[in-house]
């Protein structure tokens, strides 16, 4: 175990406070450059485990268009993107899809869900 | 056919303007869509970060669409899809196409421009070089990517950093290219900076500050991008060229309002906005035209083009219900220290005057937004040229106004 320095910009509010943070692996040690105590939870998740929605598209079968905007329903680890691109890639689901359809239940064992962005009729 | 009010676009700003419109009184209202679906440009931003202030939820782009859609088909505005509007007269009547009608003329009481921006692109830039394939604009990428399923390329260059750019470097990365980097000409970003940390630091992609493109190579498609450091004047400096390999350059280098329809009409357009000259109503310098969402002024978020389109949309139902004069006195609004942008142009003494203000120069320090006459003084954390301030002055301060408002932005 080491005492680090790390930077952060906190992305909670639009203001955008630049903190640098000592800490120990998860552990913060002291932190400044904060303006409210919303980014102590912050920096503490990112030290842990940062934690992103993901947005992208998957392929739809029978549809206007060849894919369809998905995302996960709550946040998910950001090391995992790679993986959760990958197994999205292998999908294609078939029209019609409503809006927050669950498309992938559970992705990669994350309890999120990949669920649709927009409804997509079948095409005629 | 006539009708009371008539929407062109729709966009968050037009449809917004849409259900407002119906929803302030006017009696027959019609949205005109150029594409086959509603929702203008939000179908393609299916990333997250939509609607946080207006409907206090993180939507995604065809989210918020699909959303505002739901509320549109609970009125009866009357929706005409694959129809291009092609003339706009000074006396409101509409000359559109559609493969399903034909040639239409629709004669308004009132009308909402809901058209939007189009994308800077290399005409509008200069860069010299070859002319290859593989050089888009940021949005038309996003178009390629997130509707038709293409990937533009493998080993991609962005110069601009406006949100779209930015938000394509994030898009891109994940679909498996690589992003090289992105360029930008000003010693300062111009997305915002939540973009900046989620679309560009989470995936490690350098972000070059006070660098351009000098120069294209490249003969079918495009084989690299020279890349210079630029001096204080914004000028190449000689001796920093380098080359970057690349098959692809993207360009997030700016939005300028499509106002091809309201020059038509006669409306008067802003050399500073490059939009219609506009008052607190929404309303243009034609009497029964008003503006609203990006072909107004280009905004920075969709609640904000959201908020002018329903300021719109009722003020084009007052209007044509009598209860709006197209020909009110009115003051200007002009730009004082630190200020690079203002909107609305002119307050025309209809209640409160709610401006949205972009600063010349970045202040990382608490500033003072002064409105003078009449001496209205509101404290912001920060200004930053990125980042629309908004602020709200009460009608009643307004009252006795009698000279140009100015509006600076100062250290406090």
């Amino acid at each position: 175990m080491t005492v680090q320095k790390s930077h952060f910009v906190c992305v909670v509010c639009p203001i955008g406070c630049e903190i640098d943070v000592v800490h120990e692996d998860s552990e913060i040690l002291s932190m400044e450059g904060q303006k409210c105590d919303k980014s102590e939870e912050y920096v503490r998740q990112e030290l842990l485990e940062p934690m992103r929605i993901l947005t992208t598209t998957v392929r739809i079968r029978g549809a206007r268009w060849p894919v369809i905007p998905v995302r996960t329903d709550g946040p998910v680890p950001k090391r995992l993107f790679p993986r959760l691109m990958r197994q999205l890639k292998r999908i294609e689901l078939q029209a019609p899809v409503d809006m927050l359809d669950v498309v992938v239940s559970d992705i990669a064992g994350t309890d999120a869900n990949i669920v649709a962005t927009r409804s997509m009729p079948q095409e005629r | 056919m006539e009708v009371d009010v008539a929407v062109i676009g729709s966009g968050p700003a037009g449809l917004t303007a849409a259900i407002h419109a119906r929803g302030s009184g006017a009696r027959s209202v019609v949205l005109l869509e150029r594409e086959e679906e509603l929702g203008g440009i939000l179908k393609q931003c299916i990333h997250n970060g939509f609607g946080l202030e207006q409907f206090k939820q993180d939507y995604t782009g065809p989210e918020y669409a699909e959303r505002l859609i739901q509320d549109l088909e609970e009125t009866d505005v009357q929706c005409f899809l694959n129809t291009l509007v092609t003339d706009l007269s000074p006396d409101r009547v509409i000359t559109a196409l559609s493969p399903e009608h034909g040639a239409i003329e629709i004669s308004a009481g009132s009308i909402v421009l809901g058209m939007g921006c189009r994308e800077r692109a290399r005409g509008s830039i200069g860069i010299p070089g070859t002319r290859p394939a593989g050089i888009f604009t940021a949005g038309v990428a996003q178009r390629f990517v997130n509707i038709d399923g293409y990937l533009p390329g493998r080993r991609i260059v962005i110069l601009g950093s406006g949100d779209i750019g930015l938000m394509m470097a994030r898009r891109l990365t994940l679909e498996g290219a690589r992003v090289i980097g992105v360029y930008e000409i000003m010693g300062y970003p111009s997305g915002l900076k939540r973009n900046i940390v989620q679309c560009l630091d989470d995936f490690d992609i350098p972000l070059h500050l006070s660098h351009t493109a000098t120069g294209i190579t490249g003969k079918e498609r495009v084989e690299g991008v020279t890349i210079s450091k630029v001096d204080s004047d914004l000028r190449a400096v000689k001796g920093t060229e380098q080359l970057i390999t690349c098959d692809t350059l993207l360009l997030s280098v700016g939005l300028i309002p499509e106002n091809e329809l309201s020059q038509q009409a006669g409306v008067e357009i802003s050399a500073a906005t490059k939009g219609p000259v506009s008052t607190e109503t929404m309303a243009t310098s034609v009497p029964g035209v008003y503006t609203c969402g990006n072909v107004a002024t280009v905004f920075d978020i969709v609640d904000h083009v959201a908020q002018t389109g329903a300021t719109a949309g009722a003020s084009a139902a007052r209007y044509v219900g009598g209860r709006l004069n197209g020909d009110v006195p009115h003051v200007d609004i002009v730009p004082g220290e630190n200020v690079r942008l203002l909107f609305p142009h002119r307050y025309s003494f209809q209640g409160d005057l709610l401006l949205f203000i972009r600063a010349a120069e970045p202040v990382e320090k608490p500033v003072t937004v002064e409105v003078s006459p009449p001496g209205s003084r509101i404290t912001r954390p920060y200004a930053r040229p990125n980042e629309m301030l908004r602020v709200r002055i009460p009608g009643a301060k307004l009252a006795e106004v009698r000279h140009p408002l100015k509006v600076s932005i100062r250290e406090k």
